[in-house]
C-alpha cells in the first residue's frame, strides 16, 4: 500500500511538472476565493470533525485540529 | 475617492501573491459558525438494551484572523461544543437480526472546548507557520502542536509544503469504578504531510498530498463492554485536490479525492465535488456531494465475544465496519459591505451496501445525521 501511494504521487507529479507557463497578471481566476485549494476554514474544521468521529478514515484534509473523544 | 474596479484589485493581489501557497492577509477576518447537529433515532426494534436516542450538538466557532506586522500573520480558532445522548456500547450476534445493540442510557453529557493559536511568516517565496491546539471535555483532554512550511518553485506556478504535527491525549473515562473501566488511558499521535500544489493553467489548479499519522498508546473504546484494539496503529493518506474555473458560468468546480489506509485493515475511498457558483457580485452557492467508502477491520466482529480472552483484539464498533455513506449538502453566502453572512445543510446518511467492502451483516448503529450551520465573516 505505502508504496502505490508513493508511485501514485510520483505519476501525479509527473503529469503536473509538465503544465504551461501562466503568467502572474493571468492569475486572476486562480486567485478568486472559491478557487483555493482550502475552503473556508471554519466549515471545514466543523466537517472534519464530523466525519473524524462517524468514520474509520481521517487526515490528508488540509485543516488542523486538536483531538477529541469522539473517536 | 476613486472606485476601485473589483476585477483589477483582484488580478493586482494575484500579482503580489504567491500562486496558491498561503498568502498573509491584508486585513483581519472575524468569523462565527453555529451549528446544529441531530442523529437519527435508532430502531427501538434492534435495541436489546439502553436508549434509541441519539446524540444532539450544538457547536460554536469563533476565529480571528489578522495581520501583525510585515511579514506575520496570527490566526486564533474557540470552539465549543455540547452534546447529549447515547451511544453503543456493543453488539450481540444472535440468531435473528433483530434486538443485537447494547445502548448507553440516554444521560450522556458532555462539553468540549477547542482552541487553536497558529502564527505564520510570509518571505517571498516561502512561509512558515505553526500551531499550538489544546482541546478539553469532561473525560478527555489534548494538547498538541504543529509545524508547516510552504515553498513556490518554478516561478510560483508550483508549490511544495510540508508539515509535522503531535497530539498528546489523556481520557479519564466516567463511572469508571462502576462499570470496571480502565481509569485513565494515554494516546499520542504523530503525522507528517506533505503536498504539491500546481498551476495547469490560467483556470486551474492540482494539489496531491500524502499523510503518515502514526497513534501510540489506548485506541481502544473505554465505553464499550468488550472493545480491544492493537496499542499502535499507522495511517497513510493519499489525497488530489482539483479546482477547475468556468469563466462563462462564473462557477468553480471542486473535485477531491483521498484513499486511505491502516494497519487495521482499513482501506477508504472518500470523493467530494462541489459547484461554486457567484449569483452576482453578492450571492454565492455550493451545492456539494461527498461519497465515503471503507472496508472493515482485520478485528472487527459484529457481535462481542467473551469467550475470546480481553487481550486478544476484537471490536463490535460500527465505524470499524465495512460501509459507505454520502453526504449531500449546499452553503450559501451573501455579502453585505464587510460582512458576508452564510449558512449550510447537510444531511448524511450511511449503510452497508453503499461501501465498496461491506461487512457480511449491516451494522444496527450506522447512523444517518443532519448540520445545520450559520454564521458570518467580517472584514475589520
Amino acid at each position: 500500500m505505502k508504496l502505490l501511494i508513493i508511485k501514485l504521487c510520483f505519476v501525479a507529479s509527473f503529469f503536473t511538472s509538465g503544465c504551461s507557463s501562466v503568467e502572474p497578471w493571468e492569475r486572476g481566476n486562480l486567485a478568486k476565493p472559491e478557487m483555493q485549494i482550502s475552503g473556508d476554514a471554519v466549515d471545514d474544521l466543523l466537517l472534519e470533525q464530523v466525519f473524524y468521529s462517524k468514520e474509520a478514515a481521517s487526515g490528508g484534509i488540509g485543516a488542523a485540529g486538536g483531538g477529541c473523544g469522539c473517536n | 475617492m476613486k472606485k476601485i474596479n473589483p476585477l483589477v484589485a483582484l488580478t493586482g493581489a494575484a500579482l503580489a501573491l504567491p500562486a496558491i501557497a498561503a498568502d498573509q492577509p491584508t486585513s483581519a477576518k472575524l468569523s462565527f459558525l453555529s451549528s446544529t447537529y441531530h442523529e437519527k433515532d435508532i430502531k427501538n426494534s434492534t435495541i436489546l438494551s439502553g436508549a434509541g436516542k441519539r446524540y444532539d450538538i450544538e457547536k460554536n466557532q469563533f476565529r480571528l484572523v489578522t495581520p501583525l506586522g510585515e511579514n506575520w500573520s496570527g490566526d486564533l480558532y474557540v470552539s465549543q461544543e455540547a452534546m447529549s445522548g447515547a451511544s453503543p456500547w456493543g453488539t450481540f450476534d444472535g440468531a435473528d437480526d433483530e434486538s443485537s445493540l447494547i445502548m448507553s442510557g440516554a444521560t450522556i453529557r458532555d462539553k468540549r472546548t477547542q482552541v487553536n493559536l497558529s502564527g505564520r511568516k510570509y518571505n517571498e517565496d516561502s512561509s512558515y507557520g505553526f500551531t499550538l491546539t489544546r482541546s478539553k471535555e469532561d473525560d478527555y483532554s489534548a494538547k498538541g502542536f504543529g509545524v508547516s512550511g510552504e515553498w513556490d518553485l518554478n516561478n510560483k506556478l508550483s508549490t511544495v509544503s510540508a508539515g509535522f504535527s503531535f497530539s498528546d491525549d489523556e481520557i479519564k473515562p466516567v463511572d469508571a469504578l462502576k462499570f470496571g473501566r480502565i481509569e485513565k488511558g494515554k494516546k499520542q499521535t504523530r503525522s507528517f504531510a506533505a503536498g504539491w500544489t500546481q498551476i495547469i493553467n490560467q483556470n486551474s489548479i492540482l494539489f496531491t498530498g500524502i499523510s503518515h499519522t502514526v497513534k501510540q498508546g489506548l485506541l481502544s473504546d473505554p465505553y464499550k463492554l468488550r472493545d480491544t484494539r492493537p496499542s499502535k496503529k499507522a495511517e497513510w493518506t493519499l489525497s488530489f485536490k482539483y479546482r477547475q474555473y468556468f469563466e462563462n458560468r462564473n462557477a468553480a468546480l471542486h473535485a477531491d479525492y483521498r484513499l486511505y489506509n491502516d494497519d487495521f485493515g482499513v482501506t477508504s475511498h472518500t470523493a467530494g465535488i462541489a459547484w461554486k457558483k457567484s449569483i452576482g457580485d453578492k450571492l454565492k452557492i455550493a451545492p456539494r456531494f461527498r461519497y465515503y467508502s471503507q472496508s472493515e477491520a482485520d478485528f472487527y466482529a459484529f457481535g462481542d465475544n467473551y469467550s475470546l480472552a480481553k487481550t486478544e483484539a476484537q471490536s463490535s464498533d460500527h465505524r470499524l465496519s465495512g460501509f459507505g455513506s454520502t453526504t449531500t449538502g449546499v452553503q450559501i453566502s451573501y455579502e453585505l459591505g464587510k460582512w458576508s453572512m452564510k449558512m449550510s445543510f447537510d444531511r448524511y446518511s450511511s449503510k452497508n451496501s453503499l461501501g465498496h467492502a461491506e461487512s457480511e451483516k449491516e451494522h444496527p448503529a450506522l447512523l444517518d445525521f443532519t448540520l445545520w450551520s450559520a454564521g458570518f465573516d467580517l472584514e475589520i
